[in-house]
């Protein structure tokens, strides 16, 4: 049965060691194929992901209550039918806090059960440990990748991560005179990565893909230091350790993340990626600006899959006014 | 009956004030005619409110519209104020459980932009400092901080976080960006306990699992260790207990209060005071003890209305739930003025106006109280309130004010308008009221106008 993730954050080894298939819910293609009808203020990301809940009626959706939109999508998903096969994770947000990790903790534990319900197998250590092996390789590998691949077909290799959990490789860009760019923000779906192709006709590159399904997802690091570190331990480190998102507070680990990559990559312009009704993401615009000292542009998805020509023209002009 | 009794315009209140001043009434040392509001801090908005004759309500706005300058006269007395934001009722009965502390909801800021009619133009400094108009009116709170003419700057800063509304969380991170230290504690959102898993009755006929109670208890602990380290003094359970049990006197108090308003067959006091008076609930405006004799002569003057069968409406005005509190307060004149009453409300803070439990420890009483926050859990268990105090109510129709901005309203009003069409039948609306809505009256009052004609010929029917 696949298992459709609303973020980075899930596990998507924990899925797997329970027999099921996690999926990223961006990745899939029926995600964002057509536009929606929707109310004023409605997080057209949270409205596809309740559409696709109700759909997809096979598979079971894990959503997060790291958003308003999200936490209330999943309500509204209930009121759709999806009782049986949709689960909401709190991820908690003071990570600060002792408690934290342990609502965390038993917020696994939680999915886990939820796991058996749709027909998962019990984990095993073993099983769970190979799964935290196999990943954490891939994503070292596309971490090392990312720096100098060539920005569309890097999403593409993550995108490819998240679905099916293999590793392809991301072909490097092409040298050229660009202008060196990070997109940082909630999901860009494959739908959006049009975008990346306008930036780059105009001249830009994006060097950091910092979005929540590019390589800041890639962040949690499932590391065995010893033999006998207990799996679910690794990944319950591994993963609480390595949210790096808006939603936390304090959101200080975005900008200790963002720093060092912004200023070795020569980035010098930084597009956030945001979709309507995300205050999470907008509100950081200025914080952005005067953290890194860089230009900021704000480009709103659309509600319809695809570049529409309002966002191509404000990414060349971001462009243009940079080089 | 006899007619509805008038409400008052600001002038018609002042001279009502000389009035009564010449016939010996007494009043609080914050008391004064209404209309200094006016020419002290330019609270517009005045002129264009209608309210309740009788003095208890002038002692409400009294009480309401000195709380910034009762905070500074308190911080000059050595006491230390505590800002605690979006919680909505359970840290601030932590602080005032110690002596020499003050707590306040900067959250409340959202309302200077309507009291002051915009020219306090925190909004549009809101913008400049990047919080422009697609988030809710509480970013009039960010520069508030920031210049600090309207309240004084917390001695501690302590805001919920986890399963809370957007804007709030993103305002207060700026606000944090600003350099304004923040103690956040985590709220996880609320669900119903699963199997196997042990259950914990909470306020509002909710529950939760024993799980996330533990949670929340643990944060609360750390919370009161603030709260005691700010004043050298241990916030124990002795003092949480004092604290809880002082803060039910207040909660029965506006319980009785709102059951003698909503359930009397007309107003005895209108739907602006009612909004004022709820909101006490929430952090006392500052003052508990105040609170208390506040909300004790309202609760005397509605119950001495209702013998006497004086009401601010007529018996023939439709009865209406009200659902989110209103920008501008002068949407509840409006309510009034196209023949609806007020029989019910949940202007998002329903566990502060729920008695804390006595019968458990106190940190544990006041988690559970935490946890029933209408917003951090569910919206169908909201919307199942709703339509249980609809019915207690008797309510003809729903109106769900929408507050401009904020993330939550985006699906939640439809989620509730839903239910209640489905297990009641009545009719609903959803509204959206801005800071100063005057450009939308026309809007607004042909929506509720609408409804209440709706719920008229219902009865017919």
């Amino acid at each position: 049965m696949e298992v459709f993730l609303t973020s980075p954050w899930i596990p998507a080894e924990w899925i797997r060691a329970h027999g099921l298939e996690p999926r990223a819910i961006w990745s899939a293609p029926q995600f964002w194929s057509r536009t929606f009808p929707l109310s004023a203020g409605v997080c057209a990301f949270a409205e596809a992901a309740v559409k696709f809940s109700g759909v997809r009626s096979d598979a079971a959706v894990v959503f997060t209550t790291t958003c308003d939109q999200l936490r209330r999508g999943f309500d509204a998903s209930l009121l759709n039918g999806g009782g049986r096969t949709n689960f909401l994770f709190n991820l908690p947000v003071v990570w600060q806090s002792p408690i934290a990790k342990e609502l965390y903790r038993s917020e696994l534990d939680r999915l886990g059960q939820f796991l058996l319900e749709l027909g998962g197998h019990p984990v095993t250590p073993e099983g769970l440990r190979r799964e935290l092996l196999r990943y954490a390789e891939i994503r070292k590998r596309l971490r090392a990748a990312a720096p100098s691949s060539s920005a569309r077909q890097f999403a593409e290799a993550v995108a490819s991560f998240q679905w099916e959990g293999a590793f392809s490789s991301a072909p490097a860009a092409a040298p050229g005179k660009t202008v060196s760019l990070a997109i940082v923000g909630g999901p860009f779906c494959s739908a959006h990565w049009p975008l990346l192709e306008v930036l780059e006709a105009a001249g830009g590159r994006v060097v950091l893909n910092a979005t929540e399904s590019g390589e800041r997802s890639l962040c949690p690091s499932c590391e065995f230091a010893a033999d006998n570190d207990e799996p679910f331990e690794v990944l319950l480190n591994g993963y609480f350790g390595g949210i790096v998102d808006v939603f936390p507070r304090p959101n200080t680990r975005l900008y200790t993340w963002l720093r060092p990559r912004l200023r070795s990559r020569e980035v010098r312009g930084i597009v956030l990626w945001h979709f309507t009704g995300c205050d999470l993401w907008r509100a950081e615009a200025p914080s952005l600006r005067e953290a890194f000292g860089l230009p900021v542009l704000l480009l709103e998805a659309e509600e319809a899959p695809g570049a529409s020509p309002r966002a191509v023209n404000r990414l060349q002009a971001f462009v243009e006014t940079l080089k | 009956m006899s007619g509805a009794l008038a409400k008052l315009s600001l002038g018609e209140w002042d001279d009502r004030y000389a009035q009564l001043k010449r016939n010996g009434f007494r009043e609080p040392d914050y008391g004064g005619p209404l209309g200094r509001h006016l020419a002290r801090e330019r609270d517009f908005r005045l002129q264009s409110l209608r309210f309740d004759s009788s003095p208890a309500a002038l002692r409400l706005w009294n009480f309401l519209l000195t709380e910034n300058q009762r905070l500074r006269q308190a911080r000059a007395k050595g006491d230390k104020i505590v800002g605690t934001m979006k919680d909505l009722g359970t840290v601030p009965v932590m602080a005032y459980s110690l002596p020499g502390v003050r707590a306040f909801y900067p959250d409340g800021a959202w309302w200077t932009p309507c009291l002051m009619e915009g020219s306090d133009r925190l909004l549009q400094q809101a913008e400049s400092m990047g919080i422009d108009a697609s988030f809710c009116p509480v970013r009039a709170m960010l520069p508030a901080f920031q210049n600090g003419e309207h309240f004084p700057r917390p001695d501690l800063l302590i805001c919920s976080s986890g399963a809370v509304c957007d804007d709030f969380s993103a305002i207060a991170q700026r606000l944090e960006h600003f350099g304004h230290a923040i103690l956040w504690w985590e709220m996880p959102r609320r669900r119903p306990p699963g199997l196997g898993e042990i259950s914990c009755a909470l306020p509002g006929k909710l529950a939760a699992p024993k799980i996330q109670v533990d949670c929340v208890r643990t944060e609360l602990q750390r919370l009161a260790e603030a709260l005691g380290g700010l004043v050298g003094q241990t916030l124990d359970d002795d003092r949480l207990a004092e604290g809880i049990h002082a803060a039910n006197r207040v909660r029965r108090v506006l319980g009785s209060l709102r059951r003698t308003v909503y359930f009397a067959p007309a107003a005895p006091l209108p739907a602006l005071e009612m909004l004022v008076t709820e909101m006490l609930a929430i952090h006392f405006c500052s003052d508990r003890e105040e609170t208390l004799a506040v909300s004790e002569e309202l609760l005397a003057e509605a119950q001495a209305r209702v013998a006497k069968r004086q009401f601010v409406t007529t018996s023939s005005t439709v009865r209406i739930y009200w659902v989110n509190p209103v920008a501008d307060l002068r949407a509840m004149n409006l309510l009034e003025d196209l023949g609806g009453r007020l029989c019910g409300s949940d202007y998002m803070f329903t566990h502060a106006l729920d008695l804390i439990p006595e019968d458990v420890p106190p940190l544990d009483a006041l988690a559970r109280t935490a946890l029933a926050d209408p917003m951090v859990g569910p919206t169908s268990e909201r919307a199942a309130r709703i339509v249980r105090d609809c019915r207690a109510g008797r309510a003809e129709a729903l109106v769900i004010s929408r507050i401009p901005g904020a993330s939550h309203c985006a699906r939640e009003g439809e989620i509730i308008r839903e239910t209640v069409r489905q297990e009641l039948g009545i009719p609903t609306v959803e509204i959206e009221v801005a800071s100063v809505c005057d450009a939308l009256l026309p809007t607004l009052g042909t929506r509720l106008q609408a409804l209440v004609e709706t719920a008229r010929a219902r009865r017919k029917v």
